[in-house]
């Protein structure tokens, strides 16, 4: 760690956010269309439950909360992970040579060198705007204990899904083009993560729970403070094991990148 | 022949399409993934209940099979004009001899014929094999169907032009067009059946142009509707469709003139 990493991750900081509000008007429009391409589907969700009740013994509230869980992990993730969620780009374009030159981490640099402002806002957003409407409907006491799981499940959430880009990333090293793979294991995946695991097919849970762990960012946490009975088919233990989870899974993508960074070779430009 | 080019126009996208084919199967796979995902849902609603508003859970997924279905065939890409009148394009296209609307549309018909085959087709087989659809009421409801749905991609692809033409005046399309999006996934019946709406919503989207471009052909195909229900609907749609059309052709007649391409 260098002594002024601190600093230099300031000016990237200052600098990205500079970029990105430059065009006030544009960038309140933009981070509002991400809001409501979002809500779409909560408005579809709370539309259906008035007319059914409840999903799976969920009520809406409770189907909501476990939605913003989602959506503010993905909010906060994105501040950090922009750069790996575009890395096919950088990599394609040349902009990763240019990474290599300079004298900082290369892992350092892509985090800090992007951040999509429009989504964190139009996702955590969202998810905020949700939590405030649900957080005191789904019986849920805020003591300390369920304050500070909920802090650290968020952190899991964020670095499980940061684990999943930077895994894509260090792909792109070998494969260049990773985009129909992320579609079908990330974003579809990320479609239908908001809602209780336990209402799809086996084959559908047993990915969700331990090929891309979306389970582990809402669903088993929301299950600690809700206590629904669907949780009985599934081990008790992984209601207390996201942070666990998230440190685990960054770590071997990390060790992954790392090893792959030696196999790197220009696309040429 | 007047329609010649455009036929080939149509042809040319089709093939053009077939190139892919490792993203053909990519969204095969996404489409079957979606259809479970769909059914684990409206099981989950459903909770043993047989029916619910005289709704069966069968014709829920007829429902959707058929949105999904169809709303792969009328893909519709909102950045085409857009990005000719960005970068300057458009100023070849309007001195060729034909007009580049139709092209536009000609293309875009191409990539629904091929989307037809290799994405709806495939999506109504698994669909009937894995979770049992209706079949059509009748023959001629199927044929009407048919026609509801052409009338439908034709309001669809309306409204995407009106967007794609803003382009002549604002650099906001991606926000003009997921907007857009928005709008017609909610209240078209692509992402809930209408028949699940609040009554006095349902109201008031009749006098909207977005349940007629989903919803009325799925209706029709479920026999829901009376066949002077049918064709009232289907004169709706054209009705639409006109008004749409003329808007366009408004945007586009102005957006020509105030066009400034610099360079060359």
């Amino acid at each position: 760690m260098k002594n002024d990493t601190l600093h230099v991750m300031l000016v990237y900081t200052k600098t990205i956010m500079k970029a990105w509000f430059q065009y006030r008007s544009d960038a309140l429009l933009s981070s509002l269309t991400v809001f409501l391409r979002e809500a779409t589907g909560i408005i579809v969700i709370y539309l259906t439950l008035l007319k059914f009740g409840t999903m799976g013994g969920w009520n809406i509230y409770e189907l909501l909360f476990l939605f913003s869980l989602l959506f503010l992990t993905y909010g906060i993730m994105i501040i950090f992970f922009t750069g790996l969620r575009d890395f096919g780009k950088t990599v394609r374009d040349g902009g990763f040579d240019r990474f290599i030159l300079r004298p900082r981490g290369l892992l350092f640099q892509v985090i800090f060198t992007n951040a999509d402002w429009f989504a964190a806002v139009g996702h955590g957003g969202l998810g905020i705007v949700l939590f405030v409407i649900t957080a005191n409907r789904v019986g849920i006491e805020w003591n300390l204990v369920n304050i500070l799981y909920y802090i650290f499940t968020v952190i899991g959430g964020v670095l499980i899904q940061g684990a999943v880009f930077l895994l894509f990333a260090a792909l792109n090293i070998y494969l260049l083009e990773t985009n129909s793979l992320k579609e079908l294991f990330y974003w579809n995946m990320r479609k239908f993560a908001g809602y209780p695991i336990s209402i799809f097919h086996k084959v559908i849970q047993i990915v969700m729970i331990y090929v891309v762990p979306f389970a582990f960012v809402n669903y088993f946490p929301a299950q600690f403070l809700l206590r629904k009975p669907d949780m009985a088919q599934y081990p008790a233990v992984y209601m207390y094991i996201t942070p666990v989870v998230g440190i685990t899974m960054y770590m071997l993508a990390y060790g992954f990148w790392k090893y792959s960074l030696r196999f790197y070779k220009s696309s040429g430009n | 022949m007047f329609i010649t080019p455009y036929f080939a126009f149509a042809r040319k996208s089709f093939l053009g399409r077939s190139a892919y084919r490792f993203d053909h199967f990519m969204s095969i796979l996404n489409t079957c993934l979606q259809i479970f995902i769909f059914w684990g849902i409206y099981t989950a609603l459903y909770a043993g209940r047989s029916e619910v508003d005289g709704i069966t859970m069968t014709m829920v997924a007829t429902s959707f099979t058929l949105s999904m279905g169809l709303k792969a065939v009328f893909y519709v890409d909102d950045y085409l004009l857009p990005s000719k009148i960005w970068d300057g394009s458009i100023a070849n296209e309007f001195l060729r001899p034909v007009s580049f609307r139709g092209r536009m549309l000609a293309e875009n018909l191409g990539n629904a014929a091929f989307n037809v085959v290799f994405h709806f087709l495939p999506a109504l087989v698994i669909s009937v094999v894995v979770i049992g659809i209706h079949p059509p009421e009748s023959m001629a409801m199927l044929v009407l169907f048919v026609l509801s749905a052409a009338l439908g991609y034709g309001v669809l692809w309306g409204l995407s032009f009106m967007v794609q033409a803003a382009a002549f005046w604002t650099f906001k399309i991606w926000s003009l067009a997921t907007l857009k999006d928005v709008f017609i996934n909610v209240l078209s019946g692509a992402m809930i059946p209408l028949w699940f709406m609040p009554e006095w919503i349902y109201e008031a989207l009749k006098l909207t142009p977005f349940p007629y471009i989903y919803f009325t052909p799925v209706q029709i195909y479920l026999g829901q509707l009376s066949y002077q229900e049918v064709w009232k609907r289907c004169g709706v749609q054209l009705f639409w469709i006109l008004l749409i059309y003329f808007l366009g052709s408004v945007f586009w007649k102005r957006g020509q003139k105030k066009l400034v391409v610099q360079g060359g």
